[in-house]
């Protein structure tokens, strides 16, 4: 620690603190725009400038650490000023030459209300103007789908170049020219390639880069904010969903520092135009083989009259891939009461199995875990895709600390170098042999992390890959150091095996069902947002879905009973990591639908088999009574290696198959997400962009 | 026999029995509008008053008229030789509270289909 005068007080702080972090650590607000906490730091728009005793000119405070000061000739503390005229009078001055070629826009700007320009523009910006020369005038550039440019405004703080190079590792934006010629471009107009690119939105200072889907839409002081939980993939992304009235207009980040930081993906910033298209509101019931639309007391009906009499082992239920943990509950009781034993969470079938208790089916070394790995092993898993913000800690990881990275399942780009081990569960065992140079330094790590997909859990094999990966994680490790990282990219995964929304003794699972159901064997199937099956291959059973967009499930069921989407219901999730969390609601459902619980409720009652809860909040209390941990809101759960043991035990043949990633297209994952028109179009572009490059 | 028993028992219809006879005793009629008003002008006190065809209602003084029967002009428009331009469109009287009033896009009383706004949603139809 060091100690440093900031206006005459005296504190403490560290020596590789910089004058602005200095500053905000005794509460003194600095003015920026090109720094950013997560960023390196460039030091090039000047506005955070500080006086400092001894020092001719006003430095920036942004790139000047404590340790840079010197002291008095005395020895005296080093002494810096943060509120001087001359501080005021340089960043007026610095503020007026940002605003010569900064365009009069702020009217029809979308950064109009959240832009840092406006704010500073109060503190320190000239009353007059002095410039009557013509502004600079840059031409806009094409940034893709998702990123709009106004490039006359932007004041090249170069935030958007480093977050790309830096954080999503695809240094696809650069700067040309310099001084008042100097551009942002791509140099190719070529659309952006990360899923990560929306965050420049959010960093940029000014309206230079906007969202485009929202462009125009809406001013942020219009909108009502809620803070909620990301459903597009298993990280549980904070976010904030923005609405107006009954629409949601975007969807923003949220700080957690242990989870997404404060970057979302494209598909968790951009699927919001598929919350208003394609939507469940009303019930329909299948008359002579067309749906046709009904009442809720007539599809009640419809199917109170097919569950008549049919014995249990002959109804099932599959939850999809957005249920919350309370919904898989409530359908988890029902299924009880109508003594059937078929009930599912794992739509794509992946062999993870609550029974051998929950270390097995987390990422147990925790997002936030990766930045003190110092190994990682990538099982048939693209992490990119499936959780790209979990693969931005690994490469913040590889920046930082040189993580070494193996790779074992399809060769993709990850942003960072590993090393490529082989395709499929020959080389793991390979290396659970020790074999290799990867392997010994798996085997001397003391806190490494075997990071398993659902592409090498979905396979027959799947449980044999699960333990070898547990054998490799288990080892001489640093104390409590769990090193098995179960990967999900569905967000319900997790809530369902939490709330044991799996067969019961002697039920079938997501294939014996379905193989049940295509050979006639199964009389009902109830269908919880299930919308990832071979739907048309569901054989004669009566579906009934329970949903909110008409998707796959939608097109083959017999009754549809319109449920609510994630925006639209309260609701609990729980990432891959076991975090649980809670989803607020921001919105109602449209027309006729009604929340899912709700829809469970009252159709248990006419079937005869009323659930024991007439609120939300009396099931979501009997979910915590017969599921304790589920309460436990945003604590990690800590799962030593021990828990481990059991599942690195079992045998189990490991098949010849090469691992093939779980997803096929990132931008399509859910319903909401292909319901969405600019997923489409990234989709598309995506897949464009794939042919291009074969 | 309608119209002469309207005469006694409104005020509304064309014109009161009071005015159809001082409209006779002083009235000259100067001219006759397009939608069959008659204007009348007293020659002694320069007096003007219209009869309307129809239902007494002030907007349905046409512009020319308007200026005559207000004194703003002297010329009654049949003596005038102003020649509308094409673009000029007929008279209409104020609409509101009758079923041509307007409408604007989005009242509910408009049967057009209202534009779509933010908070629409497409709804899935099989």
């Amino acid at each position: 620690m060091t100690k440093i005068l900031i206006n005459g007080r005296e504190t403490d702080v560290p020596p590789d603190f910089t004058l602005l972090q200095a500053a905000e650590s005794v509460g003194i607000e600095v003015p920026r725009f090109c720094f950013h906490e997560r960023l390196s730091v460039a030091g090039n728009c000047r506005m955070c400038l500080m006086e400092v005793k001894g020092s001719p000119k006003p430095v920036a405070s942004c790139a000047w650490t404590v340790r840079d000061c010197r002291p008095g000739p005395n020895g005296e503390p080093p002494e810096i000023f943060t509120a001087t005229p001359t501080v005021k009078k340089a960043r007026k001055g610095v503020l007026e030459f940002l605003l010569i070629n900064h365009p009069l826009d702020c009217p029809i700007c979308d950064q109009g209300g959240e832009c840092d320009l406006q704010d500073e523009t109060i503190a320190y910006g000239m009353d007059h103007n002095r410039f009557y020369e013509n502004k600079r005038a840059v031409e806009d550039k094409y940034l893709g789908p998702l990123v709009k440019t106004s490039m006359n405004r932007c004041i090249q703080c170069t935030r958007c170049v480093r977050f790309l190079a830096e954080v999503a590792g695809v240094p696809e934006l650069g700067a040309t020219g310099r001084s008042e010629d100097m551009e942002i471009t791509t140099y190719l107009e070529a659309a952006l390639t990360s899923e990560l690119q929306g965050n420049v939105i959010d960093l940029c200072p000014v309206g230079a880069l906007t969202s485009k889907p929202y462009a125009f839409k809406a001013r942020p002081w219009e909108l009502e904010h809620t803070e909620s939980v990301d459903v597009m993939d298993a990280v549980g992304s904070n976010i904030r969903v923005d609405t107006r009235g009954p629409a949601v207009m975007r969807i923003l980040p949220r700080l957690n520092e242990e989870l997404n930081e404060e970057w979302i993906t494209d598909k968790t910033r951009f699927h919001w135009d598929g919350l208003a298209t394609q939507r469940l509101d009303r019930s329909y019931v299948r008359v002579d083989g067309k749906l046709q639309p009904a009442s809720w007391p007539e599809a009640f009906r419809a199917v109170a009259a097919k569950l008549d009499g049919v014995p249990g082992s002959r109804i099932a239920a599959l939850a999809g891939d957005l249920a919350t943990a309370e919904e898989m509950f409530a359908l988890g009781l029902l299924m009880d009461r109508l003594g059937s034993p078929n009930l599912d969470s794992r739509q794509d079938g992946t062999k993870l199995d609550p029974a051998l208790g929950r270390a097995s089916y987390l990422f147990n070394p925790s997002v936030d875990g990766i930045e003190d790995a110092d190994c990682v092993l990538i099982v048939g898993s693209n992490p990119r895709t499936e959780a790209s913000l979990l693969n931005t800690r690994v490469r913040k990881r590889w920046r930082t600390a040189g993580v070494r990275v193996g790779m074992i399942g399809a060769e993709v780009d990850l942003t960072y170098p590993y090393e490529y081990l082989g395709a499929g569960p020959a080389s793991l065992a390979a290396i659970e042999r020790g074999e290799g140079d990867f392997a010994a330094a798996l085997r001397a790590a003391k806190k490494p992390v075997v990071l398993v997909g659902q592409g090498a859990l979905t396979r027959p094999d799947g449980q044999a890959v699960l333990a070898a990966a547990a054998r490799l994680a288990a080892g001489d490790r640093a104390d409590g150091w769990n090193g098995l990282g179960v990967l999900h990219h569905a967000a319900a995964r997790v809530g369902g095996l939490d709330v044991g929304f799996v067969p019961r003794a002697g039920g079938l699972g997501t294939n014996g069902i379905v193989q049940a159901a295509v050979g006639g064997r199964l009389d009902v199937l109830f269908l919880l947002g299930a919308d990832e099956l071979p739907s048309g291959t569901l054989g004669p059973t009566f579906v009934v879905y329970i949903g909110s967009h008409g998707d796959a499930g939608a097109h083959r069921a017999d009754v549809i009973l319109p449920g609510a989407a994630y925006t639209e219901k309260n609701g609990t999730y729980v990432n891959t990591e076991g975090r649980v969390q809670l989803a607020k609601r921001a919105a109602f459902p449209p027309g006729e639908a009604r929340e899912d619980w709700a829809v469970l409720r009252a159709l248990s009652d006419v079937i005869g088999h009323r659930l024991p809860f007439d609120s939300f909040e009396a099931l979501r209390a009997a979910m915590h009574k017969a599921v304790p941990h589920l309460a436990q809101v945003d604590v990690l759960p800590k799962l030593g290696p021990e828990s481990l043991a059991s599942l690195g035990r079992l045998g189990g043949e490991l098949g010849r198959e090469a691992f093939r990633n779980a997803i096929a297209d990132y931008y399509l994952t859910n319903p909401i997400a292909r319901a969405s028109k600019t997923m489409a179009e990234c989709s598309a572009m995506a897949v464009g962009m794939l042919q291009a490059a074969e | 026999m309608k119209a002469f028993l309207l005469q006694f028992f409104t005020w509304w219809n064309g014109q009161t029995l009071g005015t159809r006879f001082y409209t006779w005793r002083k009235g000259k009629l100067v001219g006759t509008d397009e939608a069959g008003n008659k204007y009348y002008r007293d020659p002694k006190t320069d007096r003007r008053w219209v009869i309307y065809n129809g239902v007494a209602e002030a907007s349905r003084v046409p512009p020319g008229w308007y200026g005559w029967i207000r004194h703003q002009t002297d010329v009654p428009p049949p003596e005038e030789t102003y020649v509308p331009r094409e673009w000029q469109k007929p008279h209409l009287p104020n609409l509101t509270g009758t079923p041509q009033a307007y409408r604007p896009p989005g009242s509910l009383r408009n049967p057009q289909p209202r534009p779509t706004v933010a908070g629409d949603y497409e709804p899935w139809r099989p």
